[in-house]
């Protein structure tokens, strides 16, 4: 699914990824953990394309595909999904106009016929649902005036209606209380088919409490520096990030 | 005395009809009138070198055009072509209760209709209207009885062609309880010059509805006016849809004249390559009571210019009057170039009266987002600045207009912004 090899990137000049590599095979779970700071949005951005990042030496391939060629937009529509963590508002522009264009845009990629309004309503209705949003929010510009908790489960519902074969999701339960942390965490679960592929960045271990990771990296200072299984992420949450010495927890302010 | 004015006052003078001494006044004005350069506020962004430069050589061979017929709208079409109309009107089948007829040759009644109107709602500053008032030599006369609720839209189209000048004027008259809308329609790309202006007087409690698409492109030069009063409790909600060419400029003029009328006026505008498009609108509140609500809202790309001075005046007896103006704009490029100017003048005490003017640029971070989505570059900027302009044609009273419009603006909009 996935393939970064000695990712080294930097923004306005300031180097965040140096020598990172990571494999993912369809249907995987990985979490990415790491004190702030440590290059993991970066690596989210890097990844759907984001302009201002530069990489200067590296690779990701994508599904057989070098990423780093693609326009954002074609990442997307071959199947890369980067939950935000500060997800934009755009008044003016309703949520459901935005998620149909997004659907048929993917489709459109995949040789399907686009959905008619009708045929989207219903499937829209059904993610609504299960992300527990009323259906006012798809008559609102795309989260205008939505509270944290309600852009994190917008997020989580354009995943569940675009299908995407690799998910990001950058510090989903960021900003949640129990219920809503519950209700992305379903949302994700929901979506686990043994051949979709999620890298979940989070910083706390409590997410992944529901969602069961197959591996956890620790990102520090632009690096893998140790992976594990699920119970890395639970020494985390008991020693903190204290274990990766003065060398590599220097930079936490970026 | 500028020589482009000295000819337009000789060809005036030279002219013989029944309007004559209507004209008389506006040549009598003219010749007291300096050519405006840009010190002269009203012409401060907008340089009529275009105009003086112009030379015109009529094209033996017109061009091939199409009047697009509007699905849905049912309308009755008058067309003009270089200023000639089209189709005969005495074999039009009007409704009862509307009268059209020539304004060069009228029956006596509506001469009489036609002089409580020319020049009598349209101010004497503007320049290129006093040009009308003595070159017109076409247009209509559309009266319409107390009472009468004519459901039918009136469209007027004015067709300027390659190398043709031509002067065109619209009076309109709706007696009290009357209703009726209204469509000006122009358009032309060729070398061309045209002035149009339309005065409408709406009578108590009557209802207009108006559309102004001045769609003149590329070297056509056009430059007109509508100009409203307002009688007690009358409304007038009026839409103008322009693009711009190498020179286009349209005068507002909404005059509150009886109390508790209610005005609403919604300008869009989109403009490309070097296009210029110059409004300038004016509300006049005289009376108390009255309430006016316009939004004019802009798109500008490439090289193209676009000036906006929205001016609102309360006079000091017009107490409790509600008057709102915004205006919008959205700059593609760093080429283009946006002059806005709200103008308040207000001289009662208890009156609300608010405005604002906002030049914006796409948003990176946003784009991004919809980019991220698989949404393509042209459609997220469709969707992300379209959106405030589509907002507007929503408003449009006639929906079979708005559905016409919307595509064509759409389409005009992504041409802009791959420039």
């Amino acid at each position: 699914m996935l393939k970064i090899k000695n990712l080294h990137a930097s923004v306005e000049q300031k180097d965040i990824l140096k020598g990172l590599n990571l494999e993912i095979k369809p249907g995987e779970v990985h979490a990415i953990m790491g004190p702030n700071g440590a290059g993991k949005s970066t690596l989210g951005f890097i990844l759907s394309g984001c302009e201002g990042y530069e990489v200067s030496e590296g690779q990701i391939e994508f599904q057989g595909d070098d990423l780093l060629d693609m326009a954002i937009e074609e990442r997307a529509r071959k199947g890369l999904f980067l939950a935000f963590q500060y997800p934009v508002e755009i008044p003016g522009v309703s949520n459901m106009t935005f998620m149909k264009e997004s659907v048929n845009a993917i489709r459109e990629q995949r040789g399907e016929t686009p959905l008619t309004a009708t045929q989207f309503l219903k499937k829209a209705k059904e993610a609504c649902k299960q992300v527990q949003l009323s259906l006012d929010f798809l008559k609102r510009g795309v989260n205008e005036g939505f509270s944290g908790g309600e852009k994190k489960r917008n997020e989580i519902m354009q995943m569940i209606l675009l299908e995407p074969n690799l998910c990001i999701l950058d510090e989903s339960d960021s900003g949640l209380d129990v219920d809503a942390l519950q209700v992305v965490a379903n949302g994700v679960n929901s979506q686990r088919d043994g051949k979709r592929s999620f890298i979940i960045i989070t910083h706390y271990q409590r997410l992944l409490d529901y969602i069961k990771p197959d591996y956890v990296h620790i990102l520090a200072n632009g690096k893998v520096v140790r992976s594990g299984d699920a119970s890395l992420a639970t020494d985390v949450e008991k020693e903190g990030y204290a274990f990766l010495g003065q060398d590599n927890a220097e930079e936490t302010n970026a | 005395m500028s020589q482009w004015l000295q000819q337009v006052i000789d060809r005036g003078q030279a002219i013989d009809d029944w309007l004559s001494p209507l004209r008389a006044q506006a040549l009598e004005a003219l010749g007291n009138t300096k050519w405006p350069n840009r010190r002269v506020e009203s012409w401060k962004y907008t340089s009529l070198a275009p105009l003086e430069q112009l030379e015109l050589s009529p094209n033996v061979t017109p061009d091939n055009v199409i009047i697009e017929d509007i699905e849905g709208l049912g309308s009755l079409d008058l067309v003009f072509e270089n200023g000639k109309l089209q189709s005969d009107i005495s074999l039009l089948p009007l409704p009862q209760g509307l009268h059209i007829s020539n304004l060069l040759d009228p029956p006596v009644k509506e001469q009489s209709t036609a002089t409580t109107l020319f020049a009598k709602i349209k101010p004497r500053r503007h320049l290129f209207g006093l040009v009308n008032d003595a070159l017109v030599e076409n247009g209509l006369i559309i009266d319409i009885d107390a009472g009468c609720k004519i459901e039918q839209p009136i469209r007027i189209i004015n067709i300027s062609s390659d190398g043709q000048e031509s002067h065109h004027r619209v009076l309109v008259r709706l007696g009290n309880h009357a209703s009726a809308t209204v469509i000006e329609h122009g358009q032309g790309k060729q070398a061309s010059f045209s002035t149009s202006f339309a005065e409408y007087e709406i009578g108590e409690q009557a209802y207009l509805e108006h559309y102004q698409l001045a769609m003149h492109t590329h070297q056509a030069i056009h430059i007109g006016g509508s100009h409203f009063s307002l009688q007690q409790k009358s409304q007038l909600n009026s839409t103008l849809i322009a693009y711009g060419s190498e020179l286009s400029r349209m005068d507002v003029d909404i005059i509150h004249n009886g109390e508790h009328a209610k005005a609403k006026f919604n300008a869009i505008y989109l403009l490309g390559e070097s296009e210029h498009f110059d409004l300038h609108s004016t509300i006049e509140h005289v009376v108390p009571n009255g309430t006016t609500q316009e939004n004019a809202r802009g798109i500008v790309g490439d090289k193209a210019k676009a000036i906006f001075n929205g001016r609102i005046h309360i006079h000091r007896d017009a107490q409790k009057t509600l008057a709102e103006m915004r205006n919008r704009n959205l700059l593609l490029s760093r080429r283009g170039q946006i002059n806005t100017k709200p103008e308040l003048e207000i001289y009662a005490d208890d009156v609300l009266c608010a405005h604002g003017a906002t030049v914006a640029e796409t948003d990176e971070e946003t784009l991004y987002y919809l980019l991220s989505r698989g949404i393509s570059r042209s459609q997220a900027l469709v969707m992300l600045n379209f959106g405030f302009i589509q907002e507007l044609v929503d408003q449009m009273p006639n929906q079979h207009l708005a559905q016409w419009l919307k595509p064509q603006l759409q389409s005009r909009f992504v041409e802009m912004e791959v420039k």
